[in-house]
């Protein structure tokens, strides 16, 4: 049999790895199917077939990772389709570690098809997108090269340069066709590329609010660099850093471990009025990416209006209601990877507004400690206090003490029976969590009310808008200054309220939010309304006066004409191009074949004239009665026909007449060896 | 054309090659030129050539004295009628062979350039048609060039094929004085074809396929006959056109129907050795050998197609 060619067994794999990846890509297949998947991938790569000689064991390996999906399916643990992807996933491993024939080929592309299907059911992020677009080129660019393998005789070298370059051209011009086709064709179905996904690949849901937040908690969550909030702000701040507030919730109880609210749900509307306001409002509309995870609507400090949000779903948008929570909260009513909204916030340096949002029992509940708060703790308040009661200057007291003795540190302690006892006086270091508490509490117990503020702080600029980060989450204090409200004041130190990942990765992401930001904008939800805008674009002037308009032609402008114009010229050479193609390829046949004729006429040492071809060899030894002529002519003649004449040699045609000859050369050695020892006795004699 | 080339072969022994490029000269539609010494059977071809063809033959001897009228023909007056009518000259035929076509003088040679450029005659503002099929053989002495006037080169671009047949080789020379005898050469020549049949073989050799990267070779040689450092002047468009209809003449010869490079390289000499000028002042026999050497030396440098 003949030896498989390595490389195109590699870019096989390399396409199932890519169909593979266009479902992994979603996050959500299950670990151990990743990891079968990727070993078995490796091994391929490394040439290992395990398969090829436990082709039993690995059948049964797979009936029992079917029964395990199935049941995980009919436990309802697993959504079919994930179930039906993982299983997709391990058929392809199998196929590929097994023995490199022509059925595996086929199975292997076969079950590719079959993953990037899924993928698509999956997800439809830009990622995807990318895994599908290297599926198509690599399993192309095998199974051509596995046709001319096929073609080519054995021992023979594959004409891989020669392959894959026109081939390579041609894949561009199918991508470049397809991305015309998909901006062109009329879209059918606005959910076309796919729903829009579930938290992807590393986007494990990260900034979730909780009811509660509960000291002790992980500090990782500081340095994921995962955008969870896009937001573009009227009128514009324009600055690079935003670093403000955004606060999603407040919390009025503390019971020593965690802060809680005394509030359940209110009211549910379209919008939802926090703080009314007649001052000028900071308009956000805000989107929040699956990243984020949660339900709760963020907004600006501080929020004054929130609502007319858009749920998407994986089946479409929808409209969302809005629901007030206690502690200032709302939320989305609609379940979803990711909602659009509107949120008005009063500007930083609004005048006072009475806490009007704020009901009684949550007004009574801003003085409220623990039951067993430690005594150090109100001992420790008075003493930096010093008798001071403005509300105000009595927080700054706290804080200017607080970042002055305290460290900032992710690490935890491990569960702690007090963790504020152990934050003030045992470890002395913690996190913005463990800063904000100790303020609210150092404050209350000296009669000042306050509150905990838990959202992001930051915002960095990108695209005329802000983002916000996983790592941006952040938790404040609300002081009650009576006569202003509450004003919010941050007992962390500056330098680590924000995120604090590395600075490559977090500019690394920001590039892959900027084009995936494009990419959910011109791709996914591009739909038929966005084709009819760029159609009149193109049709219509930019800036044409409205009265203009009425007096001008119906005529298309002369940009249109021009468009029309580039386009069918483009069309047209590529026409040519194509049309030329094949009869391009066939003489390079005929030429490859004479290639060939005359490598074994040289090899045989056949005398040839400078400069002559085979076309002028032939007849040269016809007239000279030599006795290669024989098997010489009619090849010279197929080889005339298949170069000039268009008729291309049938397959298998040039190796018969390239045996015919080898076997006329070889006869000929044969007589030439023998020639010599039949002329050495005449030539003797006549001596 | 094979049939055609044996019965030339009858009448022109011992010169198999040459025989086959008058009949491919004739299959393409081109004119002939034969430059030989006298006695080699030069007119014995022509007249062959006719018989075989069946068609129609007149022989002019060109003189220094031979007007365009008396090959054209001219308006004679009858006296009965008292009108003028058109009386043909022997240019009048499809087979027109010019003998010793330089001794005549320019005008004479120019009227019949018309004749074999546009296969008609223009007289008194009249145009009249010559025949169908209409080749001219057309032959010079090299050797003794005394009251000549060489034909311009103009002239000689139109001629597709400019042949020179040589002596016999001696065992053929012998044979002719064996077998020949009392009889003409050309009384064994039976026609084989007629003009129909030469007109259907002519659009055969015109539907014959030439490749694309055939025809970049043939330009290409043109193009290194232009920039040869010992021509004077190289290949003109037209000679690429003759060159084109030669070798697809040629590959039908071939029994093929379609041109190889090699159908190029045959008739590369026998078309364009006549149309280059030499930079050296040379002329006559060395000149011809000088061109044909320069021409043949070019299709072995310039690279054929694969």
């Amino acid at each position: 049999m003949k030896r498989p060619l390595r490389l195109r067994l590699v870019l096989r794999d390399l396409g199932a790895g890519a169909a593979f990846g266009a479902m992994a890509v979603s996050g959500q297949l299950p670990l151990w199917v990743l990891g079968v998947f990727l070993l078995s991938l490796v091994l391929a790569l490394c040439d290992v077939r395990l398969v090829a000689r436990h082709s039993r064991l690995s059948a049964l390996l797979l009936v029992i990772a079917a029964v395990l999906l199935g049941l995980r399916l009919t436990s309802g643990a697993m959504n079919a389709v994930v179930a039906a992807c993982a299983f997709a996933g391990l058929i392809s491993a199998q196929r590929m570690l097994s023995t490199p024939d022509a059925p595996a080929d086929g199975q292997t592309h076969l079950t590719g098809l079959l993953m990037v299907a899924g993928g698509a059911a999956l997800s439809g992020d830009m990622t995807y997108a990318l895994c599908l677009i290297a599926f198509g080129v690599l399993a192309s660019l095998s199974l051509a090269l596995g046709v001319v393998e096929a073609a080519v005789p054995d021992g023979e070298p594959v004409p891989v340069r020669s392959v894959l370059l026109p081939l390579s051209g041609g894949l561009t011009f199918a991508v470049a066709g397809a991305m015309a086709f998909f901006i062109l064709f009329p879209r059918l179905n606005w959910a076309m590329v796919g729903p829009r996904s579930a938290p992807g690949f590393g986007a494990v849901s990260s900034a979730g609010f909780s009811d509660t937040v509960r000291l002790g908690g992980a500090g990782t969550i500081k340095s994921n660099p995962r955008v969870v909030l896009r937001a573009t702000l009227t009128p514009d701040p324009g600055r690079e850093e935003l670093d403000a507030y955004w606060v999603g919730r407040t919390y009025d109880t503390f019971d020593g471990q965690e802060w809680t609210n005394v509030v359940g749900a209110l009211r549910t509307e379209r919008q939802i009025t926090l703080r009314p306001a007649s001052d000028t409002l900071l308009h956000q509309r805000v989107e929040l990416l699956p990243a984020y995870g949660g339900r709760t609507l963020v907004a600006l400090e501080s929020p004054s209006r929130l609502g007319n949000a858009v749920a998407l779903t994986p089946t479409g948008t929808r409209a969302s209601t809005v629901q007030l929570h206690g502690g200032g909260e709302v939320r989305f009513t609609i379940t979803a990877p990711a909602y659009t909204y509107e949120a008005y916030s009063l500007p930083p340096d609004a005048k006072a507004v009475t806490a009007s949002g704020l009901r009684s029992e949550e007004r009574d509940q801003l003085l409220a400690l623990p039951e067993h708060l430690d005594p150090r703790v109100a001992q420790m308040a008075a003493q930096v206090l010093n008798g001071e009661k403005e509300p105000l200057a009595a927080a700054r007291k706290l804080v200017s003490h607080l970042q002055r003795d305290y460290a900032y540190t992710l690490e935890q302690g491990g569960p702690q029976e007090d963790p504020l006892a152990d934050f003030l006086f045992v470890r002395k270091a913690g996190h913005c969590e463990h800063f904000a508490t100790a303020l609210t509490v150092l404050l209350r117990t000296q009669g000042i009310s306050a509150r905990l503020a838990t959202g992001f702080f930051g915002g960095a600029r990108m695209d005329g808008g802000y983002l916000v980060r996983a790592g941006d989450a952040h938790a404040w204090t609300h002081v009650f200054v009576p006569g202003r409200g509450f004003v919010t004041v941050d007992a962390t130190p500056p330098s680590h309220r924000t995120s604090q990942g590395s600075v490559l990765l977090e500019k690394l992401l920001a590039l892959y939010e900027a084009v995936e930001g494009r990419w959910r904008q011109s791709v996914v939800d591009y739909s038929f309304r966005d084709q009819f805008e760029l159609a009149s674009k193109l049709v219509r002037p930019p800036r044409r006066p409205a009265e203009a308009t009425s007096t001008s032609s119906r005529l298309p402008p002369a940009r249109a004409w021009v468009t029309a114009a580039v386009v069918a010229f483009l069309v047209w050479r590529l026409g040519r191009i194509v049309a030329r193609w094949p009869r391009r390829a066939l003489r390079l046949e005929a030429t490859r074949f004479l290639d060939r004729v005359d490598a074994q006429l040289a090899r045989a040492q056949v005398q040839r004239l400078e400069g002559e071809s085979l076309e002028d060899l032939t007849p040269r030894l016809a007239r000279e009665g030599h006795p290669l002529a024989l098997a010489l002519t009619p090849l010279t003649r197929r080889y005339l026909e298949a170069r000039f004449g268009g008729r291309a040699l049938r397959e298998g045609e040039a190796e018969h007449l390239l045996g015919t000859l080898r076997r006329a050369l070889e006869a000929e050695a044969a007589r030439r060896t023998a020639e010599p020892t039949g002329q050495a006795g005449p030539t003797a004699r006549a001596s | 054309m094979e049939r055609l080339a044996a019965q030339l072969g009858r009448a022109v022994q011992g010169k198999p090659v040459e025989v086959q490029r008058v009949v491919t000269c004739v299959v393409a539609g081109g004119h002939l030129l034969l430059e030989d010494m006298p006695g080699v059977g030069k007119t014995t071809l022509a007249e062959a050539l006719a018989r075989a063809c069946a068609l129609s033959f007149s022989r002019i001897q060109f003189t220094a004295d031979l007007l365009p009228a008396d090959i054209l023909g001219a308006q004679v007056f009858h006296s009965q009628t008292a009108t003028f009518s058109f009386r043909p000259g022997p240019l009048f035929r499809q087979l027109v062979l010019a003998d010793e076509l330089n001794r005549a003088p320019p005008r004479t040679q120019s009227a019949l350039l018309e004749g074999m450029a546009q296969g008609q005659v223009s007289l008194d503002g009249e145009t009249h048609p010559l025949p169908s099929p209409f080749t001219v053989v057309a032959t010079q002495n090299p050797v003794d060039f005394s009251g000549t006037y060489p034909l311009p080169d103009s002239q000689l671009d139109r001629f597709l094929v400019r042949l020179s047949l040589g002596h016999p080789a001696p065992d053929v020379e012998a044979r002719l004085l064996t077998t020949r005898g009392a009889a003409s050469p050309l009384a064994s020549v039976e026609a084989v074809t007629g003009p129909e049949e030469l007109a259907s073989l002519r659009d055969f050799a015109a539907e014959v396929k030439l490749d694309a990267s055939v025809a970049e070779y043939v330009v290409r040689l043109a193009r290194a006959t232009r920039e040869h450092g010992d021509l004077e002047r190289g290949a003109s468009t037209r000679a690429v056109l003759a060159l084109g209809s030669a070798a697809r003449a040629q590959a039908l010869w071939e029994g093929r129907d379609f041109v190889t490079p090699g159908d190029v390289r045959t008739m590369l000499v026998p078309c364009w050795a006549h149309r280059v000028l030499l930079r050296s002042a040379v002329q006559g026999v060395s000149a011809r050998d000088e061109a044909a050497h320069l021409v043949e030396e070019l299709s072995r440098k310039v690279a054929a197609p694969r």
